[in-house]
């Protein structure tokens, strides 16, 4: 038997000696919190399960037209286009809003239901930082997640086309406009779903409430702008022009802004300078631009500095 | 001793209810024990020093910084709060590594912080099960855990055994003993249990309805109330007889003789009126009246 020379010691309590870094590390490590509780991360497999799979749905559609460009983009019709960058956004923008109404309330939520906010508002933090922290942690995974899909497209559309650097050369703006309209995208559905959150420590009630809030506008919305009469007029077997009165006459266009998930939409097909092909996004293209940007802001700002006021407001 | 928190006609209002009204006092190193029955204001005042509330009137300052304008002197402080306060699906030494971090504690050495932590409050064992799955107890240590993982200069338990059962409760005060003495970290102790203040505290301040009634240090609080108990096993009555005979006043304490203001020759009086008696003795001495039996007959 061979005997050990090791010693243990018991050195007692020892004072911290390392370095302090104060509000800034406090906010980092919010941060840092934010993006992994969202993402599930250090939790359950259950819990990373619901974000995976909202990335793979919000990720298939662009890996599907990406193969689509790449593939049959050559043979269709004259005329005939596959979705590309400017139509990405409205095609995932459901699956986007539902992510949101249901993975951001749980930063917030959480939070209050276990009473762990009176623990972060006696370190060097404040109720801003607090709620800052929160919302850049959800708006990163947000925006990540909205322009994965078009640089996955951008890929397809580049390496599909018969001469990537001369498409890529004439089809470079693009690439900032997509850029844009994802923020635009991303702030949204980023600040309402956690402004809603900032009023119930129930995270299902938030998410039932967001989701509520969307479909009901969107149903609204789309309501109030059918068309009453619908003229088509076809020549040599082609569609050459479309008319279309709304039930609400010309108020249809303002009655159009209801609809809250497609305020970010309105501003993204405004940056691709793409025609609207649904009814809804055609009234709203005959208001002048600056309301439609307007109305986006408005909610915006509005549910933002609702938060702000709800946790300066609140006592631990 | 250094002043670490300082309370100058410290006021502060809920609309029509008055919280605390203008009390002044300092709190040094050490233990020191906010007493007071519940609505005496001892929850405000902690608040107030932690920058939690904004004080109506007055000032409260730790450090020499007011906490509700300065934040970065929270980094300094510690918080244990009466209420649940803990995540229940994160591990012990995850949400201690994060609350080092929040107190501003670079990753690396949060982690270290947080296994040094969680060994001095024994739950070291058990340091990566959810905290979900604690017993009561083991969530007061990670409670008391979280408010010491930054090394703070004071820390402010707020009821800190609530809810425990007594060997719990026994073993939650020898924690907080060893925080004060052996860890060197001073500690705002808020409780309306005077046992605990008792068994851990050096100082005490009593509070009630909102204002400052007593304040002092506990060893002086029980040893102006100096009294001898006489324990006999029989001949209680001729005891009591014998002692009335030579002018000593004695009254009878639950199963003993309480015999109050003895001197040198007290004592000499008392052995001769035990002799003269022929009771048999089970023990004489002084005991220091508990800090309950001072409250309830009216002070000291």
């Amino acid at each position: 038997m061979t005997e050990s020379d090791g010693q243990l010691f018991d050195l007692g309590y020892q004072h911290y000696e390392g370095p302090r870094e104060g509000r800034m590390r406090a906010r980092k490590a919010l941060f840092v919190n934010g993006v992994r509780t969202s993402l599930g991360l250090g939790r359950s497999t259950t819990a990373k399960l619901l974000p995976f799979a909202f990335f793979a749905a919000i990720m298939a559609p662009a890996i599907l037209l990406a193969l689509g460009a790449s593939t049959i983009g050559d043979t269709l019709t004259p005329g005939a286009e596959l979705p590309g960058h400017a139509d990405y956004y409205q095609i995932v923008s459901l699956l986007i809003l539902i992510f949101s109404a249901i993975i951001a309330p749980e930063l917030l939520c959480s939070d209050r239901r276990n009473r762990v906010l009176s623990l972060y508002m006696v370190r060097p933090l404040t109720s801003t930082d607090y709620v800052a922290g929160r919302w850049v942690a959800f708006f990163a995974i947000t925006i990540l997640l909205v322009y994965a899909g078009q640089i996955v497209l951008l890929l397809g559309l580049v390496l599909g086309a018969d001469e990537p650097l001369t498409y890529l050369k004439d089809n470079w703006l693009d690439i900032p406009r997509f850029l844009a309209a994802g923020a635009i995208v991303a702030l949204l559905t980023t600040t309402i779903p956690l402004a809603v959150a900032g009023f119930t420590s129930r995270r299902a009630i938030a998410s039932v409430f967001v989701i509520g809030l969307f479909v009901v506008t969107i149903s609204v919305a789309n309501i109030l702008v059918e068309c009453k009469e619908h003229d088509v007029t076809i020549v040599n077997g082609q569609v050459v022009e479309e008319r279309c009165e709304p039930l609400t006459g010309s108020a249809a266009k303002w009655l159009g802004l209801i609809d809250i998930g497609s305020a970010p939409i309105h501003l993204s097909d405004m940056i691709f300078d793409k025609e609207a092909d649904e009814q809804l996004g055609i009234e709203v293209a005959k208001l002048n631009n600056v309301y439609p940007v307007l109305w986006y802001l408005l909610w915006i700002l509005g549910p933002g500095l609702v938060l702000l006021a709800r946790y300066r407001r609140m006592s631990p | 001793m250094a002043s670490l928190l300082e309370a100058n006609n410290l006021t502060k209002s809920y609309g029509d209810t008055l919280a605390l009204a203008k009390v002044t006092f300092t709190i040094s190193d050490g233990v020191t024990g906010l007493l007071g029955p519940n609505g005496a204001g001892k929850s405000t005042a902690i608040k107030l020093f932690l920058g939690l509330l904004q004080p109506s009137e007055g000032s409260a300052e730790v450090l020499g910084e007011r906490p509700y304008e300065n934040v970065e002197v929270r980094a300094r402080l510690g918080y244990m709060p009466e209420h649940d306060c803990l995540p229940t699906a994160v591990t012990a030494s995850e949400f201690l590594t994060y609350m080092a971090q929040v107190s501003g504690l670079p990753p690396a050495y949060a982690r270290t912080r947080a296994a040094d932590i969680l060994r001095h409050v024994g739950l070291d064992e058990v340091r990566y099960r959810s905290i979900g799955e604690y017993s009561t107890g083991m969530v007061q240590r990670v409670k008391l855990a979280q408010a010491l993982v930054h090394d703070p200069v004071v820390v402010m338990l707020d009821e800190p055994t609530a809810g425990l059962d007594p060997a719990g409760r026994d073993e939650m005060l020898d924690l907080i003993r060893r925080t004060g003495c052996d860890f060197g970290i001073s500690i705002v102790l808020s409780t309306h249990l005077m046992g605990d203040v008792e068994s851990t505290c050096d100082r005490i301040i009593v509070l009630e309805a909102g204002q400052v009634v007593q304040e002092g240090e506990v060893s002086g609080f029980t040893r102006e109330t100096e009294t001898v108990y006489i324990e006999v096993v029989d001949h209680h009555d001729e005891v009591m007889a014998a002692l009335a005979q030579r002018g000593i006043k004695a009254e009878p304490y639950i199963a003993s003789i309480a015999v109050q203001e003895v001197g040198d020759a007290e004592y000499d009086l008392i052995r001769d009126a035990l002799a003269e008696s022929g009771a048999r003795l089970r023990s004489l001495g002084p005991r220091r009246h508990r800090l309950t039996e001072i409250f309830r007959d009216g002070g000291p």
